[in-house]
């Protein structure tokens, strides 16, 4: 049951047609595990936060520095030096006070992925490196969650959804490919936009409304704002969903 | 046989900021050739030493990704062919 001030906090959003009161009431039931506390996970969580997920765990080992401001915007000047995770749960319980944030800083590893996610009920995939990615893809398939993957590059990103069992995966995707991590050009508005497709991905999946962006790689291209959508195939071998 | 080959801006530093590139070849192989014949700053970029696709790249025919054997795919007159390349950043 929504409480009245929950009624009153979320009501435009209740009067879209398909969401209503038993849209609200399944956000409010959700568990949201958002990896990654940066560029993809602020404006994800923060939009989560605001739409009444009842439960957002952020996930982040490292500590805000003073060159992820451009873009991370749960982080600010005063926050330099302080846990990214602690940092961001500070800003989303200011937010909204009705929900549950929780804060891991630990780093996800394959011995601790599946425990750190927990009682999900799905993941927001806002990591910066492709190793966890596809740790975080993996321990989704084996919990049986939906996957929630942005990146980002310079003015370009990218988005698609993961439903196990039922569409390609990031392993699908990318057929397990390794790339070494480096740093790389980015700009605030581009992990804005992802991180707001991955959030709308997110709400569409709890409410069940929409069609999802299963199947379908979206790509961003800011400089010439176009977006572009290819299609993406299980594959039977795939090392993560396969055997599924 | 005549495609189109499309990139994403950020190719645009290789190509004189053309993003939509006329080639001409009957497999994807023969397309990227004339794409290098065209831009030769992209070939080391793309492709190995040994000629094959660089990993982080990926091919795609109309929307449907040419992996694997990427090289000796088919392309007919119209096709469009996108070139992505992987990205983890967040
Ligand atoms: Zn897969």
């Amino acid at each position: 049951m929504l409480t009245e001030k929950e009624l009153q906090r979320y009501d435009r959003q209740i009067m879209i047609y398909g969401f209503g009161e038993e849209g609200q009431e399944k956000l409010k039931k959700a568990r949201v595990f958002i990896a990654g506390a940066g560029g993809l996970g602020s404006p994800a969580a923060i939009y989560l936060a605001a739409a009444g997920i009842g439960t957002i765990r952020m996930a982040d080992h490292d500590t805000v520095e003073l060159s992820n401001l451009n873009r991370q915007v749960l982080h600010w000047d005063e926050n330099i030096g302080e846990e990214k995770a602690e940092s961001a749960v500070a800003k989303l319980q200011k937010l909204n006070s009705d929900i549950r944030i929780e804060a891991i800083g630990e780093t996800l590893t394959e011995a601790n992925a599946s425990q750190l996610v927990a009682d999900s009920d799905l993941i927001v995939d806002a990591m910066d490196n492709l190793p966890t990615r596809y740790l975080l893809n993996k321990t989704a398939i084996e919990k049986g969650i939906p996957f929630f993957h942005g990146a980002v590059y310079g003015f370009e990103g990218r988005a698609m959804t993961v439903i196990p069992g039922k569409s390609a995966c990031l392993n699908c995707l990318y057929h397990g490919i390794a790339v070494p991590k480096v740093k790389f050009p980015v700009i605030g508005v581009t992990p804005a936009v992802i991180g707001c497709i991955q959030a709308t991905e997110v709400i569409k999946y709890i409410t069940g409304l929409g069609e999802l962006l299963t199947g379908r790689l979206l790509n961003y291209d800011a400089l010439s704002m176009k977006f572009t959508e290819f299609k993406v195939n299980r594959d039977p071998n795939c090392e993560h969903c396969g055997n599924l | 046989m005549s495609a189109e080959i499309e990139l994403s801006s950020v190719f645009g530093r290789y190509t004189d900021k053309q993003l939509n590139i006329k080639v001409e070849g009957s497999t994807v192989g023969e397309c990227l050739k004339d794409l290098f014949r065209q831009f030769p700053k992209l070939e080391k970029l793309l492709l190995t030493r040994e000629g094959k696709l660089q990993h982080a790249y990926d091919i795609y025919i109309n929307g449907e990704s040419a992996y694997p054997e990427e090289m000796t795919k088919p392309v007919k007159d119209g096709d469009k062919l996108n070139i992505v390349f992987i990205i983890y950043g967040g």
